[in-house]
């Protein structure tokens, strides 16, 4: 039997080349820029030898036309769809950690609650929304709402996962020192979780503009969602386009300040080390 | 007064309708300053034995004292080393060591500068700021060891705290273990399935049968401390590790 065979690390596949094979620096960007560059060049050539009209498919020069003549419309309106997926997600956030750490510490909560969540994160939420604005109204309030909803699974569920995973012999070995349940929770248990719980929350933080914007379909008149509403019900597909291409660069702006501030608070995990030279 | 006395201490663990009986009874005795061994093959109880000394487990029969109070929790003023290092990723080497100083318990019983003199002691100074992922095996129970006597502990608990490493690896913390417990005049209570370690460093042998531990023999180990790794070769060491050995192939746990 080889040694590959035999190690569940090798046998788990190479997510990344291993270094000494790995092409130049360069090419770990020129490669992805290319391939995005054909697939633009592409889909501009489609548009034109087809003679596609723009309110079926927009060429991307077009696209980016849209972006530059609508900038102003389409900042200010990110800034309202931005301001309710940060209230949302921050409500979310605390909600998620307390209901998380209230669920390991009692296992009556833990059973209580338990059915809740399944059943809120197994309900279709887009359904829902409407209902909504009949509870709540219509505006920002709904549109909150809808990104809490939408976004604390994941924290709740990664922050009890964190909780309950400390080593149970640290414990143990915390409490032969004489440490209480506080001391404890504060010393081992919290920063044993924290690799967990900013798993949610990179996951949740990437949802919560998703959620806004499907807020805004249905209960708002501001934002990128209503902009895209609106472009798309009057066939200007042009500008829903360029009203997706600032959400997606807003979401994947958010996942990398999130990933930011995991490597600021957690650089002692092994997945912030980056020094793997494991040869993956 | 012993710093450690058992009496008739046992232990049984229900395990689904029935009842295992892990240890005992077993009875001794470790006196102030003494260094104790015991050996006895996996499984034997003995890690179960150092909890219940510990305070972190209830004997279901017998007593514990220390210092003449009988045992109820958590003991104050024990180090304990485990086989696993237990160092937090999250903390520095010197942080870790300081750990213990945290609980309030042992509060304002440790300065950093008792924390570096410990790592210096143990020959892990250098690595005081470092974090514990960038030690190897040895050096990071080097910096449990330290950790384990940050606190002043009249007594030093060892279960299997070299387990983990390799022979050489194993001989080096042997050394070092020795030296600090000569400078640090603590109790230790050491529990190992090497013989060869539990004669090398204690002033007494206990053997323990396997399941359910039980106590077969006493052995005095009469060289004097500091010792060499040399005296291993003595011929007295010898007869001593043989005595050890015939105990384990007469019960059947080594077999020819």
């Amino acid at each position: 039997m080889s040694v590959e065979a035999s190690d569940p690390t090798v046998r788990g596949g190479a997510w990344r080349t291993p270094r000494v094979a790995a092409p130049s620096r360069a090419a770990a960007w020129l490669l992805p820029a290319a391939s995005a560059l054909i697939g633009l060049a592409l889909w501009e050539a489609a548009v034109a030898y087809f003679g596609l009209p723009a309110y079926l498919l927009p060429a991307p020069s077009a696209v980016v036309q849209a972006i530059f003549t609508y900038r102003s419309v389409l900042i200010s309106q990110l800034a309202f769809t931005a301001f309710a997926a940060a209230a949302g997600f921050a409500i979310a956030l605390v909600l998620g950690i307390v209901f998380g750490a209230a669920i390991t510490a009692s296992r009556t909560v833990d059973r209580m609650l338990y059915p809740w969540l399944v059943i809120s994160h197994a309900i279709p939420k887009v359904v829902v929304a409407p209902l909504f604005i009949v509870w709540i109204g219509f505006g920002l309030k709904s549109e909150i709402l809808f990104v809490v909803v939408f976004t604390f699974f994941p924290i709740i569920v990664n922050t009890v996962t964190g909780l309950k995973s400390a080593d149970p012999d640290l414990l143990q070995l915390a409490r032969s020192m004489g440490a209480t349940r506080w001391e404890a929770l504060t010393k081992i248990r919290i920063p044993t979780a924290l690799p967990s719980i900013f798993a949610g929350i990179k996951i949740s933080a990437t949802l919560a503009p998703v959620g806004a914007v499907i807020g805004e379909f249905v209960a708002s008149n501001n934002g990128l969602g209503h902009v895209l509403i609106q472009a798309v019900g009057s066939l200007e597909t042009t500008l829903a386009f360029a009203a997706v291409f600032v959400i997606s660069v807003f979401g994947i702006a958010i996942w990398y300040a999130a990933e930011w501030v995991e490597r600021a608070s957690i650089p002692w995990h092994a997945s912030q080390r980056g020094g793997s030279n494991t040869g993956f | 007064m012993s710093a450690i006395r058992l009496d008739n201490v046992e232990k049984t663990f229900s395990v689904g309708d029935g009842e295992l009986h892990a240890l005992g009874p077993v009875s001794f005795s470790i006196e102030p300053g003494e260094r104790l061994a015991i050996v006895g093959p996996s499984g034997c109880g003995k890690s179960t034995l150092l909890r219940i000394i510990a305070g972190l487990e209830e004997a279901s029969a017998g007593t514990v004292t220390v210092d003449g109070r009988a045992v109820t929790g958590p003991l104050a003023g024990a180090g304990i080393v485990f086989q696993r290092d237990l160092l937090l990723d999250w903390r520095s080497i010197i942080d870790n060591v300081m750990l213990p100083t945290e609980f309030r318990r042992n509060a304002g019983s440790g300065s950093r500068t008792r924390a570096r003199a410990l790592l210096d002691e143990l020959g892990v100074g250098e690595f005081a700021e470092r974090s514990p992922w960038e030690l190897s095996g040895g050096m990071r129970q080097r910096v449990a060891i330290a950790r384990a006597l940050m606190c002043r502990p009249a007594m030093l608990l060892l279960d299997e705290p070299f387990s983990a490493l390799d022979a050489l690896t194993r001989d080096q913390m042997n050394v070092v273990l020795q030296r600090v417990q000569t400078a640090e005049k603590v109790t230790t209570l050491l529990i190992t399935h090497s013989i060869q370690e539990a004669v090398f460093l204690s002033d007494r042998v206990l053997v323990m049968s396997s399941r359910p531990g039980r106590i077969l023999d006493e052995i005095e180990v009469p060289f004097p401390q500091p010792r060499r790794l040399a005296v291993r070769e003595d011929p007295a060491f010898a007869e001593i590790a043989r005595r050890i050995r015939l105990h384990f192939e007469r019960t059947g746990v080594l077999v020819e």
